[in-house]
């Protein structure tokens, strides 16, 4: 009787550990939209700007096997560990110049805004269920 | 924090526009604005150039007015003898100033205001539904 309480216990906590941390990669995901709509605000704030190139953050996706998956391996204690950031610098997207050398179109630009603030409803949506099925558990 | 980065941009974008747009005011309102006296200058056109600028409070670029400098183009002239600003072959210099250049200038102004505008409301959406996750 004591072994099966035992195992039960073992079970549900290594569910918390073992499994996707959901609440991590929200988090990750929000930081991750909230770089991209400063972003895409400079864009939008330049659009008249002569010579500004659009920019963008690189993909979710590197961002999140840079900082879960593989790290560097430092051999030597004289080398710089390596960090990885959702901070990652933005990059600058080649597209069609304008005259002025101004490359930023901002229907695009708007298209990326909106899909930024649907995915952050996305992310804030998971965030709030996950902590509700923690309220539940807790009986409250 | 990034969002609020976010709504200054927003915020400078649109002052930049508003400048643009109390230019354009400007050289609408002047269009018609001769010297007073005989082969004087007319009102010379208004322009305005936006510059990057980065913030070093919070490490982004900005858009800035860099200057509103005058448009050194030829002043057309019109033949009126009896005009007060006349010179000696009756000519008259007007304003360098072109009410469609003006007015689409004007459209692009407010097409860039409501660009930064609708960032700066769906980032404030952002913030809200962040901030309702305590509730």
């Amino acid at each position: 009787m004591t072994g099966t309480a035992m195992s039960s216990t073992a079970i549900s906590t290594s569910g918390f550990t073992s499994g996707i941390d959901l609440f991590n990669v929200a988090d990750q995901r929000m930081a991750w939209l909230n770089t991209r709509q400063s972003v895409l605000a400079q864009n939008i704030a330049n659009a008249s700007t002569p010579g500004w190139k659009e920019r963008d953050v690189g993909s979710f996706a590197s961002v999140l096997a840079s900082t879960t998956g593989i790290t560097p391996t430092r051999t030597s204690a004289m080398h710089l560990q390596g960090t990885a950031t959702v901070a990652s610098g933005a990059h600058i997207v080649r597209g069609e110049n304008a005259p002025d050398g101004n490359a930023v179109a901002i229907d695009e630009q708007m298209i990326k805004v909106a899909q930024t603030e649907t995915d952050h409803q996305t992310a804030t949506a998971i965030y709030g269920k996950y902590l509700g099925m923690f309220r539940m558990a807790l009986g409250h | 924090m990034d969002l609020d980065k976010a709504l200054t941009i927003s915020a400078r974008g649109m002052e930049a526009q508003t400048t643009r747009l109390r230019v354009i005011a400007e050289n609408l309102a002047n269009q018609d604005t001769t010297a007073g006296a005989p082969g004087g200058k007319p009102y010379q056109r208004k322009t305005v150039t936006f510059e990057n600028q980065l913030d070093h409070a919070t490490g982004a670029s900005m858009v800035k007015v860099k200057k509103v400098g005058v448009d050194k183009s030829a002043f057309p002239q019109r033949y009126d003898p009896s005009h007060p600003a006349a010179d000696g072959k009756g000519y008259v210099q007007t304003p360098n100033v072109n009410s469609f250049v003006e007015v689409m200038d004007m459209r692009e102004a407010q097409r860039s205001y409501s660009a930064n505008l609708q960032v700066m409301q769906v980032t404030r959406g952002i913030l809200t539904r962040a901030i309702s996750m305590l509730k």
